[in-house]
């Protein structure tokens, strides 16, 4: 019983079964992780969404080893590069940072359902935050220009 | 959509939520591992966001989503690559990018056998069986739009990725 489709493929007649199976297949085998939508939803619910992206250049992307032993977390966009160091430090973290090109830029690290807490580098480009509650986090840097430009991470769980 | 262009986070919020598994699975579906496949799925959201005045049309957001995805998802690759060229006998070390069933006792024989087989499909059938699934789906009407653009040439594709699934999946299990 094959039937012809209007496109002039053949469709095998077990097609549509087959696509039955895969359809609670992707959700039982390959869902999106749990928690990865409420990140995201963090990560956009800013005043100002005149932003560019950070990416995460992560060494370990081959491991596929996430959240054991991140000292330092790299985020570069086009000429920026933000590094930073996390010191684990009871149920806080101290957040050591370096901004490349350096400069006196304003840095403000959120933290979902732990309100945000600002600083700025100094002219070396290094900034420091000591007592940052442990969560999901995102960094935003104020780059004073010209032109003045903002630039944001993802959220990543520290 | 609108509302959302219009700054509404609660509009914002409600789209990251419908939209996520499309974003997932087209990542997941240009070979990106899970983990990777987190951190495109949060760029590509970030960037849409943060350009969301030059997207013109509310229907063209699904194939934005799905392009802009592919093109990350190619980047971070490329950049995998340079860093450090993959051997085949590296290859066979990685960690699959398909997520281990968890109790496989509590599967099936034959979704294990399936999922396996799926998961050897070429990248392009893996994605667009993916994107076939959520089409399907009513939520996801914004996808079936955007597919039926180019609805000619998935037809008889489509078909061809389920035919070597069927193959496969007759080769893996030795039949049955």
């Amino acid at each position: 019983m094959t039937k012809i489709e209007p496109t002039g493929g053949q469709a095998h007649p077990g097609d549509e079964a087959l696509l039955a199976e895969l359809d609670r297949m992707i959700d039982e085998f390959d869902p999106p992780p749990a928690g990865l939508v409420e990140r995201i939803q963090f990560a956009i619910a800013l005043e100002d969404l005149d932003v560019e992206v950070a990416r995460w250049e992560r060494a370990d992307s081959l491991a596929g080893v996430r959240g054991s032993d991140q000292g330092t977390i790299t985020f570069t966009v086009s000429d920026l590069t933000v590094m930073i160091n996390l010191t684990r430090i009871g149920e806080n973290n101290r957040i050591d940072g370096w901004l490349v090109p350096a400069g006196e830029h304003a840095v403000e690290i959120r933290v979902a359902e732990h309100g945000s807490r600002e600083t700025t580098a100094d002219e070396g480009g290094r900034f420091v935050l000591d007592g940052v509650p442990r969560g999901t986090t995102q960094i935003i840097i104020q780059l004073y220009g010209p032109p003045a430009r903002t630039v944001v991470t993802p959220t990543v769980l520290l | 959509m609108h509302a959302a262009r219009a700054g509404s986070r609660i509009a914002r919020a409600t789209l990251v939520k419908d939209l996520t598994p499309l974003v997932w699975h087209v990542a997941r579906g240009n070979g990106l591992d899970r983990t990777t496949a987190e951190d495109v799925v949060q760029t590509v959201w970030l960037a849409l966001f943060s350009h969301i005045n030059s997207l013109a049309e509310p229907k063209a957001l699904a194939s934005w989503l799905i392009t802009t995805t592919r093109r990350e998802a190619h980047r971070v690759r490329v950049k995998v690559t340079n860093d450090l060229p993959l051997t085949d006998e590296m290859a066979e070390q990685l960690p699959s990018t398909q997520p281990q069933p968890e109790d496989e006792a509590l599967r099936t024989d034959r979704d294990t056998r399936l999922w396996r087989a799926f998961g050897e499909l070429p990248e392009k059938c893996q994605e667009l069986l993916r994107l076939t699934v959520l089409a399907g789906r009513s939520e996801y009407r914004l996808v079936a739009e955007a597919m039926q653009m180019k609805r000619g040439s998935i037809g008889p594709t489509r078909g061809r990725c389920l035919n070597t699934l069927r193959e496969l999946l007759d080769t893996e299990g030795g039949g049955g």
